[in-house]
């Protein structure tokens, strides 16, 4: 199985498209910060690490195998501001099962753009790569984040507390997940 | 890490270190399709679970991640071996371990596994100061999901067709506890037992 959706792929009010050199500004921009990090593996990120991890985005636009992942930068269809990321990640081909990450500036949270982007990212996972299972995690204290994924449907699976250690503290995790057919059913729309 | 003293005496039963000799009792539970699920040696003939019981013998205490504590649980009165619990360490930062265990169609349903997994989570705790041990089970295993709720291990995940086994979707339970939480149980318990002797 090789699935690589054709780009951009445009929403009623984004678009989502490989990332270019141009981007590193504006992924700074939400990256450096620690009200983003906190809900993150990394800490906040440096200018330099936010290059080198866009460079190593390159190409990531295919999924073929274990592991494989798709990742787009999310731009304001007027305004042409990048303003979020968003990825889809093939976990494992053999039971079709992928997994659906997403990172929005501040700036530009509450008016339903990670819904909108993480909508076509489910799109793109079920009817595309034609997965069975789409799932998403999210610290427990980021309640924004995991409003999102209620607002797309999918159910919480998951409540993991203090089962690893990250950046000094306890973490909390929830798993949300969504089925093929809930998601063909009309879950989340 | 410690090295915990084996073996260990619960009530009914003695929990050691396996031994090569145990390989017609083994043979018994552990190439049944239910058990396979859990395994890490696949094993489904005696060539396949002589080398898995090989490697079993040489995991009996915690020296880096991955490692397992993996006890024969033998029955005192008759000194049968019925099955087997497990610790393994999958995360030294975070003090995390999986549990597992099987006991053989014959002996089940008498509260041997649950009498293992008890001194399972005190050896993990009080010993080889754990900080969380969890454990999974397929949802249709009411039984074991029942077990491991008794013992006070709190419903952490219910994945739904997370993967196909055996050409269906399955279902997975997740089940965890942390130390405080047994450590307070376990001695509310052992007071309680004072109290009626």
């Amino acid at each position: 199985m090789a699935y690589a959706p054709h780009l951009p792929v445009e929403t009623e009010r984004l678009r989502l498209r490989p990332f270019t050199r141009g981007d590193v500004d504006a992924v700074f921009d939400y990256r450096r910060r620690e009200d983003v990090a906190r809900y993150l593996f990394d800490g906040p990120m440096s200018h330099e690490s936010v290059a080198e991890a866009l460079q190593a985005r390159v190409g990531h636009d295919t999924l073929d195998g274990d592991g494989s992942k798709i990742f787009l930068a999310v731009e304001h269809k007027v305004t042409h501001r990048l303003i979020g990321e968003v990825s889809l990640i093939l976990r494992d081909a053999a039971n079709r099962q992928g997994e659906i990450g997403y990172i929005f500036h501040p700036d530009h949270h509450g008016h339903g753009f990670a819904t909108e982007a993480a909508r076509a990212l489910l799109e793109m996972g079920f009817a595309g790569a034609g997965l069975h299972r789409i799932y998403a995690r999210c610290a427990a204290a980021n309640t924004a984040s995991w409003k999102v994924m209620e607002r797309l449907g999918m159910r919480r699976e998951a409540h993991f507390r203090e089962h690893i250690f990250v950046r000094g503290a306890w973490d909390e995790e929830f798993v949300y997940a969504v089925l093929e057919g809930e998601w063909r059913a009309g879950a989340g729309r | 890490m410690t090295v915990p003293d084996f073996p260990i005496e619960t009530k009914r039963l003695v929990l050691r270190p396996f031994l090569k000799s145990d390989l017609e009792a083994v043979m018994q539970y552990h190439a049944l399709p239910e058990v396979q699920r859990y395994l890490d040696w696949k094993a489904r003939d005696r060539v396949e679970v002589k080398s898995a019981l090989e490697a079993m013998v040489q995991q009996h205490r915690f020296q880096r991640p991955g490692d397992a504590v993996i006890l024969a649980l033998v029955r005192r009165a008759d000194n049968a071996l019925i099955g087997q619990a497990s610790l393994r360490w999958v995360d030294a930062t975070a003090g995390q371990a999986e549990l597992r265990f099987i006991v053989g169609p014959a002996q089940r349903r008498q509260g041997y596994a649950r009498e293992a997994v008890r001194e399972m989570l005190d050896l993990g705790f009080e010993q080889l100061g754990l900080h969380r041990v969890f454990a999974r089970c397929s949802a249709r295993n009411q039984a074991s999901a029942n077990l491991l709720r008794s013992v006070g291990m709190r419903l952490e995940a219910h994945y739904r067709e997370h993967a196909l086994f055996q050409g269906e979707w399955d279902e997975e339970l997740h089940f965890a506890i942390l130390d405080r939480e047994w450590l307070r149980g376990s001695k509310v318990k052992e007071i309680h037992r004072n109290m009626v002797a």
